[in-house]
């Protein structure tokens, strides 16, 4: 029955190409992506409206005996590490997250005492928890000697992910954080200090490579070991200068890991020094923070016009980018009586907000449907499928409204399409909304092309401003023979 | 009131188990075989009770000492009067007893088409089942074509007929006094056309005239044919039952659709059963005319206002109101 609601094979069949495409798909950006960001790796395809998350500073469970792996052994320990350990270890710190209740530890960090003032910085990542739900977590810091202290939170950047905190205690003057930004040399030795995956505090040795351009902020690639638990640990050149700050690595590459740059944290220290006292809220703060970075990004994103490919009879936006990453994908090999050429452009770096949120990221997808030997009114249930998304993002998803949808057939300048756009806001952040536009043109019963854009944590206003601008260069190729 | 008397032993629904014609008076009922009527229920007494006539001419059932008694509409009694619709219950077998001229009610005018019954109606209803899972297939099919999955689809369509049917048969047989599989055969392949066919004609009507409620309600009208199918089954059983059979259909359909449009709101926060209407249909098909790009940019402008009402309410209770 329900012959064109849930044609039962179309389901599974297209159960099945989904799971091959994004195996394929992930298998694709696992080998050749260079992203930077272990916490911001989108997979091509399926469209995200944030890619997956993968929590930067909470320390799994202490793997089991034979998980340990032990191909990947630290390199020997300078006399240079040896020496900076030393002189760095009175100032190193732990930073936990502990459940107000039961005083449980929920996540752990690290940081350091900034000169001889009782400030001390680390990863927003690291204190997200304590920003966001001020009721439910606390923060709490332990030292190489093992002596804790209360932490309170003086000021927090999501954007680069670096937070302020203020400790009961004065730092030796080890970590000097330079007024100027600090010089590095390409291969030049780093060492990063923290305490890996709760294990004990350690100092790793690695080169300095330069500066990751994915981002759509400012990292340096640092080729050594980082491990969570390290994050808002510092990084420090063999003369003891702060160069950078440990935030990420690739868990698909090896010691491929990422610094916040120093000059960061000064431009967020001199904030902490010159506010009065810390603000009680945070999250207003950050959902400005937020606000100004979907400014840059729809800015950045159009900026000039969206550029237009041609994918078979038909034209597409793209946008591609040192940010937004193009794949294209294929269905050659399922035996269908059918084509599907696909082409999706997504950032591969967002804005972490906490464990479970990341937003400011933009994705969209083109594919193409094309069969000549399927009846139209084949081609138009495995159209009908495709163009089928059950829930915009995860449906109980509380953190968010529900999806408020427009659903209307439109006319661009020369193609036909069925437009639907669905919108959710921010509980936490007024002002910030999730835009989702599904696209299927309407003019061909042998081909369908199917464009999705996903904007994550932006203004109604550059909602609006970016969907209109992508669907409205959705078109026809000019070449296309028997059509007006 | 003249005899001969019929005792009637009835099932609890009613129906006559056992007919058994008495001449005359007075009739003596229980499990003995010096009864008038014998009752093979355990509970009975050898001799149980008798039925005779008072001094002022009416037929009574008087109790003869038995230990479980004589039971009328719930109550125990001595002595029971007997008009033509009362049961009795003796020990677990409820009966009643007639006179000969007992008034009877006016025949039913016969309605069925009994040249509709038997193998016409029932290949009628596969053929219809088969048809159905054939297109369903077909429309799905995006593989190279293999006979295999058509035949599959066959099989599984007519199982699904054979066995729903069956059901309904075995319950007509239990209830009615034929299987009547045919008709049911047909009740179910009809059903299945006019779910099969509103669900391309809904979609083929909300996609030409841009009326997505045909498809953001089809789950109701599913409901709603399910309904009518019942009906249908349930008026083969018993046909002189119409009118109450209707009720309950109906009152069936309206707790179905009520439960799910509840499970639509819990899911999604509004009534429909999915977000927008994802049907695509050949462009032949269309007959409104399309929009503009800055009208549909209105509308998505306009929601910004229920969004942000939304925001401020409790998650669960943030149905988006447009």
């Amino acid at each position: 029955m329900g012959a064109m609601r849930s044609p039962p094979a179309a389901r599974v069949f297209l159960v099945i190409v989904l799971v091959f495409g994004a195996a394929a798909s992930i298998a694709v950006a696992a080998g050749k992506s260079g992203a930077p960001g272990q916490r911001a790796k989108p997979a091509p395809q399926p469209p995200l409206v944030i890619p997956p998350a993968t929590p930067p500073a909470t320390t799994p469970p202490a793997p089991g005996p034979g998980e340990t792996d032990e191909t990947a052994a630290l390199p020997t320990p300078s006399s240079a590490a040896q020496t900076l350990y030393s002189a760095a270890k009175a100032d190193l710190l732990q930073i936990r997250m502990l459940l107000r209740n039961g005083r449980s530890q929920s996540s752990v960090g690290s940081g350091f005492l900034v000169g001889t003032s009782n400030l001390v910085l680390t990863n927003y990542h690291v204190v997200s928890q304590m920003a966001l739900d001020p009721d439910v977590y606390v923060g709490e810091y332990v030292d190489t000697d093992g002596k804790s202290g209360p932490v309170e939170l003086l000021a927090v950047d999501v954007l680069h992910d670096l937070a302020v905190v203020r400790v009961n205690r004065d730092g030796t003057g080890f970590f000097q954080v330079p007024d100027k930004p600090v010089k590095l040399v390409q291969g030049q030795y780093l060492y990063s200090l923290g305490n890996p995956l709760d294990l004990g505090f350690a100092i790793s040795e690695g080169a300095y490579n330069g500066i990751v351009t994915r981002s759509f902020y400012e990292q340096l690639i640092f080729t050594g070991p980082i491990n969570s638990g390290m994050s808002g640990g510092p990084s420090v050149t063999a003369a003891g200068v702060v160069a950078g700050v440990n935030v990420s690595k690739r868990r698909d590459g090896e010691l491929v890991s990422f610094l916040v740059p120093v000059k960061y944290a000064q431009e967020l220290l001199r904030k902490a020094q010159e506010q009065a006292h810390p603000p009680k809220d945070f999250n207003p703060l950050i959902g400005q923070q937020l606000l100004a970075h979907q400014r840059a990004l729809i800015d950045r994103l159009l900026a000039e016009p969206l550029s237009i490919r041609t994918m078979g009879p038909y034209q597409v936006p793209v946008r591609e980018s040192q940010q937004l990453r193009c794949w294209g994908r294929s269905n050659f090999r399922a035996e269908a009586e059918y084509t599907l050429d696909a082409v999706s452009c997504a950032m591969e770096a967002a804005v972490y907000v906490s464990d479970t949120q990341q937003t400011g990221h933009v994705s969209m997808t083109h594919q193409v449907l094309r069969s000549s030997a399927l009846h139209p009114l084949q081609f138009a249930v495995l159209a009908s499928s495709r163009f089928r998304v059950d829930s915009i993002g995860a449906g109980r998803d509380t953190r968010l409204t529900r999806p408020a949808c427009t659903e209307m057939f439109v006319h661009t300048a020369t193609l036909p399409v069925r437009a639907v756009t669905c919108v959710r806001a921010y509980r936490k952040f007024a002002g910030l909304y999730n835009f989702t536009l599904l696209a299927a043109s309407t003019d061909d019963p042998h081909a369908s092309l199917q464009s999705r854009l996903d904007l994550a944590g932006v203004s109604y206003d550059n909602g609006l401003r970016a969907t209109r601008a992508f669907l409205s260069a959705l078109g026809a190729s000019h070449a296309r023979p028997g059509t007006p | 009131m003249n005899g001969p008397w019929f005792i009637e032993l009835l099932a609890r629904n009613g129906d006559v188990l056992q007919r058994q014609c008495v001449d005359k008076l007075p009739i003596r009922i229980g499990r003995g075989y010096d009864n008038d009527v014998i009752l093979d229920d355990d509970y009975a007494a050898a001799a149980h009770a008798v039925v005779e006539l008072d001094a002022a001419g009416r037929l009574l059932l008087r109790d003869l000492g038995s230990r479980n008694g004589i039971v009328v509409s719930g109550r125990r009694l001595q002595e029971a009067e007997l008009a033509g619709d009362t049961v009795v219950r003796i020990g677990h077998t409820p009966l009643r007893v007639r006179a000969a001229d007992f008034p009877v009610t006016e025949e039913l005018l016969d309605r069925t088409f009994h040249g509709w019954e038997g193998v016409l109606p029932g290949s009628v209803g596969l053929v219809l089942a088969g048809a159905v899972a054939l297109l369903a297939r077909w429309l799905g099919d995006t593989e190279y074509f293999e006979w295999a999955r058509y035949a599959e689809a066959l099989a599984g369509g007519l199982a699904a007929a054979l066995l729903w049917s069956g059901v309904w048969a075995f319950a007509n047989r239990l209830f009615g006094r034929h299987a009547r599989l045919g008709r049911h055969l047909f009740v179910f392949g009809s059903g299945a056309v006019a779910v099969a066919g509103y669900a391309l004609l809904g979609s083929t009507l909300g996609y030409a005239f841009s009326a997505e409620g045909f498809t953001h309600y089809a789950s109701l009208v599913a409901t709603l044919l399910l309904a009518a199918m019942i009906y249908f089954h349930l008026c083969t059983i018993r046909p002189q039952n119409r009118v109450r059979y209707g009720w309950i259909c109906a009152g069936l359909a309206v707790l179905c659709s009520s439960l799910i449009l509840a499970g639509n709101v819990q899911r999604t926060g509004r009534l429909s059963d999915e977000l927008y209407m994802p049907v695509l249909m050949p462009p032949a098909v269309r007959l409104s005319p399309d929009h503009g790009v800055d009208e549909f940019m209105r509308d998505v402008e306009a929601m910004k206002g229920p969004l942000d009402r939304s925001r401020g309410r409790k998650p669960g209770d943030d149905e988006i109101d447009n």
